[in-house]
């Protein structure tokens, strides 16, 4: 939806403009699902495992109903619904066995919390703990206990996922381009290297929350702090077999989301509360503590490159193996295995790939959707890769990088063919190296190394990401006008901060020609007055949402042309309007006032036409196609954002202490519909991303217990964390479909983060890192070459799972 | 929260000490409450009585006399502490320590003594004290006893106060006043974080002390460190005394590495 | 207990269950939902309110602690005239995103404006680093503080 107009023809789209949400926020006046009640409400507590894996053999709950408040307890026994989109393979509570530390088996509805909480507590759970399998890498041992050895049974959208039934593992996504073994066989040098990253939290501020009344008739209201409001309905109404239109799903303000509440979440278990309390309306919130180790949190990741490079610099050939740790349940894993497979080599042209990519079941809190869906965790091994290959052939990372980019022509793993307008990473790498002045050090920072003894490194590392969703995806917006011509825009894509919203309204004003004030876009979704949008997820909110919002923008001012048209007894191309009124354009003192037509028209003598003036705008993806599943060969990507990071990082040699002194980033996002927004999510995910690469990660005992599941042991970024300089850039290569052009950033700018930093430590050090995050204790470990700490599955207290530790780099011979 | 107890504001020292001596351990002071009250929530701490200190009057006294040297009261916040000039001037160690320990907010709240009396090993407060001589003032009772910090912290979350005695005071002779050093704390964050490992250096009359957090199951204190060794022989005196262990935040062999780093670190502006 | 308080400015008697924090009884108890629980810790900020003249995480009070007590809360922060100052900045700022730490946020910039009327960037940032905000990355708060202290520029996307 991209016309080539002037910037300065254009009245808001590409200016900075307030966020319509500010006031609320600011006041505390905006309703948060953790701030609402619902008379006659009960408060909801769960009764959580203390094991990893057991067999559940009783679940005593006499003295939890026996205690004052307590209106009804649930067990996984008596339910017998599954959840899932893509792998339906998860039960609301836990039935016969717990699979995970933290895993809900039994919950109750009281009239406090308090009363809930004790309750809950009181449920005696007799378990049969049996071993689990904690590492992904152990799990895909033959002898590995199978933590789903019904998955065979599993319902699966089988044309796109491929689990293996008796294995561990819940899907194999599998892609091949061109001839690896001619492509290694024609290299110069053959790198292969592993690297791995740990699960982390998105940590959103408020934690997830949802109020169920599950009323007479099977009519189910749910108020969630959620991310995808027709998802959460969907997939309730699947598990519990309900007709849509029963269930309806409210979503207010959100305090965070980051994709961990992409899908359903505690919904369901407020629901059956609520039905088991007799309709009463039950709220269930996570403690800070539940949402480490009852909700999910994103996938551990191991990743095997092996490169081969010709002569020239450019790559020949490459294998890329995946192992994706999704944790108990696979839902969402899978699909951020299939996302990261058919992007897994970055925005590089390799002409001969093969990618196998798995998910694999282990017995840990589950894995989800999260900012940039795989893209963080595989771009910290590739992107730690290309900088280590470049190294080992002697050429500079940098150039490297540019010599093998994706640029116009090249084609992408799936066979897509790059054009002059997907964007330009090059442009990208280049800024990002220029703002943080690559390759040397100024005379000013060569000063401070000598007078602190610490030492500066730059990096810079590039990054590629499309909105991971099924190819027909699709979305709606609906424009209503009102009585005295302003609008109300509805959405079901929601706005949990990121900004979508305020975008929204300025391409609308914009389409319309109304001034901003006249322009209204309605918070709190509702499944049973919103028109339809798919999830909240993947970027593609701007872009599908905008698109529809400005077909809506057009099908509301053809109504009103046609109202006005018959009231000024003209022909509709005869019809210009501004932002109050339609007139004539040969007479423009014959005109109507959208406020008299916006509800219908009435003739002088009270006749009336027209009605109320409603523009509709609907939007699905185009032309994509599921991906061939033997070799991967398709069209995944609705459209690519490309971007670099840039890091200056000063480095004590000594101890391994580090600070970010620099952060620079660039994204090619197309349009920069509101500068200020772009850039709000370009800092905010640059932070997000420093804080899974400085300390962020789950760290579990050898039995599979959660030992850091709050703030004291899993810090994130403060305001001192971040660094001195923060730059962010754009780059706008109009994409042709896009809304005036625009591509999604929200996820992008948080992949990279850590592979930039590891670049620059390297850079400053020599500290080889190749497993995330780097505390300081692991930079250290790695520049006097100890045995990294691998306490992310520890062996009372510290042991190592890493696999292959063989692997190293090797130089081809001749 | 979940756990019920009753609550008391005793409004003099008196009535607080008789329930606690009434109700010995199922009592706990409550003071800032920024360790007590997480710890009620997470139900590690199940006390029936809660006895707020804070309405006691003179509990928040801070006051410095070349006689008395300077003494707290229990009340006195870390906030307060960061704010009063003379211990910027005179104790700057204390201020330092003060200025490590959480967040704006939690200072504002939580207490030295509650800090001491919480005896973390990890517990930021506990070095200056330790380095400066400073001294307990415990009541009950049976009567007031004065306990030097440095045999107060028994082992992890235990000090030598028995059930019912209360934290009046805290005393720092004037002696000690003046007394140079520095603090490095390692941390996970630039943000307020524990401390991984804390080091303070300072000057004594009998030499060079050094005092330890988050290495050994009490805070360390080491002295009477002769003046002119280098970093190395310093380290290996202090090496002998802490005993640190591998946990989530790090290992001990790095723990140990960086008491060295931060000896070496410390030591040049502490001898200067 | 009985307790009485102010809370912006107005009183309120009520009853207080003694293990209820200051947290649950201004948002349960008063409805003032503004104050946002993040952790019930200490950790998080969320809960910032000013209890006689000072902030405190309120998740960390009782509320038979706040007995007497005047409190303030992001409740009262905007006057009959309309947003504060400093909300005005972080408005102009793009400081807000999700909003969900942002009462706590103001009120510790607002407790750090009364000590320092011209902060620089290092005391911004101590002042703020007990407010954890997942979203923003804390830039563009840091700099509405600036621009309400009548410093610097505003921060700005670069077009290559
Ligand atoms: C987010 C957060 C961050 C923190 N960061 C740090 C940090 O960086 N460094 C650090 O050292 N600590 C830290 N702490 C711990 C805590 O804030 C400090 O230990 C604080 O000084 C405790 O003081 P308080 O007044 O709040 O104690 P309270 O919680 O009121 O009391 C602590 C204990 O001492 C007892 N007690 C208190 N006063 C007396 C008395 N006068 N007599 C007898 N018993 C008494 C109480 O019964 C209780 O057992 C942190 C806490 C939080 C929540
Ligand atoms: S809720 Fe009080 S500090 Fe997090
Ligand atoms: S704006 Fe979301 S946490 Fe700060």
């Amino acid at each position: 939806m991209f016309d080539q107009v002037r910037p300065e023809d254009l009245a808001y789209v590409g200016k900075d403009s307030g966020r319509i949400d500010a006031t609320e926020k600011l006041t505390g006046e905006a309703l948060y699902v953790s701030d609402m009640t619902v008379p006659g409400m009960l408060y909801a507590a769960v009764k959580r495992s203390p094991h990893a894996r057991a067999r559940i053999k009783r679940i005593d709950t006499s003295k939890a109903l026996a205690l004052p408040g307590v209106r009804a307890v649930v067990t996984g026994a008596e339910l017998d619904y599954r959840l899932g989109l893509y792998v339906v393979d998860k039960y609301i509570l836990a039935k016969g066995e717990v699979r995970h530390y933290g895993e809900a088996v039994a919950a109750v509805a009281a009239e406090t919390y308090a009363q809930a909480r004790r309750a809950a507590d009181a449920i005696a759970v007799e378990y049969e703990p049996l071993p689990p399998v904690l590492h992904h890498m152990e799990a895909l041992k033959p002898d590995a206990p199978r933590v789903h050895p019904d998955l065979g049974s599993y319902d699966h959208i089988a044309a796109v996922f491929t689990p293996k039934p008796g294995t561990n593992i819940a899907n194999h996504t599998r892609l091949r381009k061109g001839d690896t073994e001619k492509g290694f066989a024609e290299s110069e040098w053959v790198v292969e290297r592993e690297y791995s990253c740990p699960s982390v939290q998105h940590v959103p501020m408020e934690t997830h929350v949802a109020i169920a009344k599950w009323a007479r008739g099977d009519q189910v209201e749910i108020w969630t702090s959620a991310q995808s409001p027709f998802t959460v309905r969907n997939l309730f109404c699947h598990a519990f077999k309900l007709p849509h239109n029963n269930v309806r799903v409210h979503i207010p303000y959100v305090g965070g989301g980051f994709g961990g509440k992409a899908g359903i979440g505690v919904e369901p278990l407020a629901a059956v509360l609520s039905r088991a309390a007799g309709g009463r309306a039950v709220k269930f919130q996570a403690t800070r503590e539940e949402e480490f180790s009852l909700l999910p949190c994103r996938s551990a990741l191991t990743y095997r490159i092996k490169t081969g490079v010709g002569a020239d610099g450019k790559i020949r050939a490459q294998e890329m193996t995946m192992y994706w740790d999704s944790g108990a349940y696979a839902d969402y894993a899978v699909n951020v295995t299939r996302a990261s497979g058919y992007s897994a080599a970055g925005p590089y042209e390799i002409p001969n790939a093969s990618i196998d990519a798995y998910t694999i079941y282990t017995n840990k809190p589950f894995g989800t959707a999260y900012r940039g869906f795989g893209h963080v965790e595989f771009h910290w091994g590739l992107e730690r890769h290309m900088e280590l290959v470049a190294k080992a052939i002697g050429m500079d990372p940098l150039e490297f990088r540019r010599r093998n980019a994706l640029r116009p022509g090249s084609i992408t793993l799936t066979g897509e063919r790059i054009t002059d307008h997907t964007g330009d990473v090059v442009k990208c790498m280049d800024a990002a190296a220029k703002a943080i002045g690559y390759g040397s050090l100024t005379a000013e920072e060569k000063e401070r190394e000598r007078k602190t003894g610490r030492r500066i490194g730059k990096g810079v590392a590039a990054l590629h990401k499309a909105p991971a969703m099924p190819s027909f995806t699709a979305t709606a917006v609906i424009i209503k006008m009102n009585e005295d011509g302003s609008v109300t825009v509805n959405l079901a894509l929601t706005d949990y901060g990121q900004g979508t919203y305020t975008s929204i309204r300025q391409i609308v004003a914009e389409r319309l020609g109304f001034p901003l004030e006249k322009v209204k876009v309605s918070f709190e979704c509702d499944t049973d007055k919103d028109p339809y949008d798919w999830q909240t997820v993947a970027s593609k909110g701007l872009l599908l949402s905008g698109n529809a919002a400005i077909l809506a923008a057009e099908d509301l001012l053809k109504n009103a042309y046609e109202v006005a048209a018959q009231v000024l007894r003209a022909n509709v191309r005869d019809l210009a309007h501004d932002g109050k009124r339609i007139y004539l354009r040969h007479n423009p003192a014959e005109s109507v006032d959208f406020a008299r037509i916006a509800v219908g028209y009435a003739y002088p003598n009270g006749n009336g036409i027209g009605g109320p003036i409603i523009g509709v705008g609907r939007y699905v993806a185009q032309g994509l196609s599921n991906l061939d599943k033997a070799t991967g060969q398709g069209n995944p990507a609705l459209d690519w954002t490309y971007g670099a990071h840039g890091i200056v990082a000063e480095v004590d040699p000594e101890t391994g202490e580090y600070e970010v002194l620099k952060i620079a980033s660039v994204f090619d996002v197309g349009k920069a519909i509101n500068p200020q927004i772009v850039r709000g999510q370009s800092i905010g995910g640059m932070v997000q991303g420093l804080g899974t690469a400085v300390c962020e990660g789950y760290i579990y005992d050898e039995k599979g217990i959660l030992l850091n599941p709050s703030f004291t042991d899993n810090k994130i970024p403060t305001a001192k964390d971040i660094p001195a300089v923060i730059e962010s850039a754009v780059v706008e290569t109009p994409q042709i479909d896009g809304p005036y052009g625009a591509r999604g950033v929200g996820e992008h700018s948080m992949i990279s983060v850590a592979a930039a930093l590891g670049n620059a430590i390297q850079e400053a050090t020599g500290a080889e890192i190749v497993h995330m995050p780097l505390r300081f204790e692991d930079v250290w470990r790695a520049l006097r070459d100890k045995t990294p700490i691998d306490n992310w599955i520890t062996k009372s207290p510290l042991g190592s799972c890493r696999s292959a530790p063989e692997l190293r780099n090797r130089k081809k011979d001749g | 929260m979940v756990h019920e107890f009753q609550y008391r504001a005793p409004r003099s020292l008196s009535e607080l000490l008789a329930l606690m001596a009434e109700h010995g351990t199922s009592a706990k002071v409550l003071a800032g409450g920024t360790d007590l009250l997480p710890n009620i929530r997470m139900g590690i701490a199940k006390p029936a009585f809660v006895v707020d200190c804070k309405r006691l009057p003179d509990a928040d006294r801070l006051v410095f006399s070349p006689a008395e040297g300077l003494r707290m009261g229990h009340g006195v916040t870390i906030s307060a502490v960061l704010r009063d000039r003379t211990i910027r001037e005179k104790f700057p160690l204390l201020a330092e320590a003060a200025h490590e320990l959480a967040s704006h907010q939690v200072r504002n709240r939580a207490t030295v003594a509650g800090n001491v009396v919480n005896a973390s090993p990890c517990s930021d407060m506990a070095l200056p004290l330790l380095c400066l001589d400073a001294v307990a003032v415990l009541t009950s009772t049976s009567g007031e006893r004065t306990v030097s910090f440095r045999e107060f912290f028994t082992g992890p979350k235990a000090t030598v106060m028995k059930p019912g005695e209360f934290l009046a005071e805290i005393r720092v002779p004037a002696s000690s006043a003046d007394r140079k050093g520095r603090y490095a704390k390692l941390k996970r964050v630039k943000g307020h974080d524990l401390g991984i490992v804390g080091v303070m250096l300072a000057s004594s009359p009998e030499g060079l002390r050094v005092a330890v957090s988050s290495a050994a199951p009490t805070p360390v204190l080491v002295s009477g460190i002769g003046r002119g060794l280098d970093a190395e022989a310093v380290d290996a005196l202090v090496q002998k005394a802490i005993k640190p262990i591998d946990d989530v935040r790090c290992t001990a062999e790095y723990r140990r590495y960086m008491v060295g780093a931060y000896i070496r670190r410390l030591l040049p502006e502490v001898s200067r | 207990m009985t307790i009485t308080l102010t809370v912006n400015g107005v009183s309120y008697t009520r009853d207080a269950p003694e293990n209820k924090t200051l947290l649950h009884f201004l948002r349960e108890d008063l409805g003032l939902t503004g104050t946002k629980e993040g952790c019930g810790m200490g950790e998080c900020g969320a809960c910032t309110v000013f209890l006689n003249g000072r902030t405190v995480n309120s998740c960390c009070v009782l509320a038979v602690e706040a007995d007497g007590a005047a409190i303030e809360t992001i409740e009262g922060e905007a006057g009959p005239a309309g947003l504060s100052e400093i909300q005005k900045a972080f408005d102009r700022n793009h400081a807000v995103q999700c909003g969900f730490c942002t009462p706590g946020m103001i009120l510790s910039v607002k407790e750090l404006l009364k000590a320092v009327p011209k902060p620089t960037v290092e005391e911004i940032k101590e002042a703020i680093e007990g407010n954890f905000c997942r979203c923003t990355g804390y830039e563009q708060i840091v700099e509405a503080v600036l621009d309400v202290t009548g410093q610097g520029p505003k921060g700005r996307l670069d077009h290559v």
